[in-house]
């Protein structure tokens, strides 16, 4: 039987807390969710400030990276080149901002930061990463 | 025969009506006051909401259950979540339904069970409601700032932990 690396609550705080102190440290107020291989939620934060629409756009690149195992900003890149039909992609926020978090080269989920702009979502969701070490 | 029959069944149904006709309707009462009066207050900040839930989480790993605790504000918008490991992931959604509808509804979602356990099947049909006890509001100076809602468990099991996250911040 196969098995597989998981995210724990333990490690969702982590990696969250530090997604929050990488925002808090440039005054951005943000919401950052992280979700299972599977897409569904773990958990989620939305800061003082942060608007309902950022808590539910960061579920969504959050569960875009988790699911198709790539940054969102993968699929925005390829609109952008041209391939429209790719806004069709069922399930797809194709937006910079959410990352697939990897371990020993397996998605176990995605995490996705919305609040500031797009490179900066990214830059919050890439400290949080680092902290799973 | 046949004709008999079919007068008896009449003159019951007949019955029948004179005796509903003769209970009065308690939905046709006009209370004085609104129900629920609670006014809608600034939304809950997110060190309170994470207080609320990690609150929940440590009732509910003293108990060893496993649940999803979510925290709404005072507009019914998701404020803060967590899901314990191995948490059934149906239930995600229902503890964020469970504190909407808490939010919302300015009152505990138990209040939407026992109403429909008691025969009042048409709470049912109310937008976005959800007859499960589980959903709490949080009520801080007389005013509805969020609202927590816990699943995964028996309905009883959620509300022992979701009672437990709002406690920690009344």
């Amino acid at each position: 039987m196969k098995t597989r690396p998981m995210l724990t609550l333990d490690d969702c705080k982590k990696i969250s807390a530090a997604a929050e102190a990488e925002a808090k440290k440039n005054n951005w107020n943000v919401a950052i969710a992280i979700l299972d291989d599977g897409g569904h939620l773990l958990h989620l934060v939305r800061m003082d400030g942060a608007s309902p629409f950022n808590a539910r756009t960061a579920i969504a690149k959050g569960r875009t990276a988790a699911e198709s195992r790539r940054s969102s900003q993968v699929w925005e890149d390829r609109i952008k080149a041209g391939r429209v039909s790719m806004l069709g992609m069922p399930g797809i926020t194709p937006v910079q901002g959410g990352l697939p978090i990897v371990v020993d080269n397996v998605c176990v989920g995605g995490i996705g930061a919305s609040g500031v702009q797009s490179h900066e979502d990214e830059q919050i969701v890439a400290a949080g990463i680092k902290a799973l070490g | 025969m046949k004709v008999l029959k079919t007068a008896m069944a009449a003159a019951a149904l007949v019955a029948a009506a004179n005796v509903l006709a003769q209970q009065p309707n308690p939905m046709d009462n006009v209370p004085d006051k609104m129900p629920n009066d609670i006014p809608y207050g600034m939304p809950i900040s997110l060190d309170k909401a994470q207080a609320a839930i990690n609150a929940a989480i440590a009732e509910s790993k003293k108990r060893g259950w496993k649940l999803n605790v979510a925290m709404v504000d005072s507009g019914a918008n998701l404020v803060a979540f967590a899901r314990m490991d191995g948490a059934q992931i149906g239930s995600i959604a229902i503890s964020e339904h469970k504190a909407r509808a808490a939010a919302k509804y300015r009152r505990e979602t138990k209040a939407f069970e026992a109403g429909v356990q008691s025969g009042n099947n048409y709470l049912l049909t109310l937008d976005d409601v959800i007859a499960s006890r589980g959903g709490i509001p949080i009520v801080v100076g007389g005013h509805l700032i969020g609202a927590i809602g816990c699943s995964g468990g028996t309905g009883s099991q959620d509300e022992v932990v979701c009672k437990a996250g709002a406690d920690a911040v009344k």
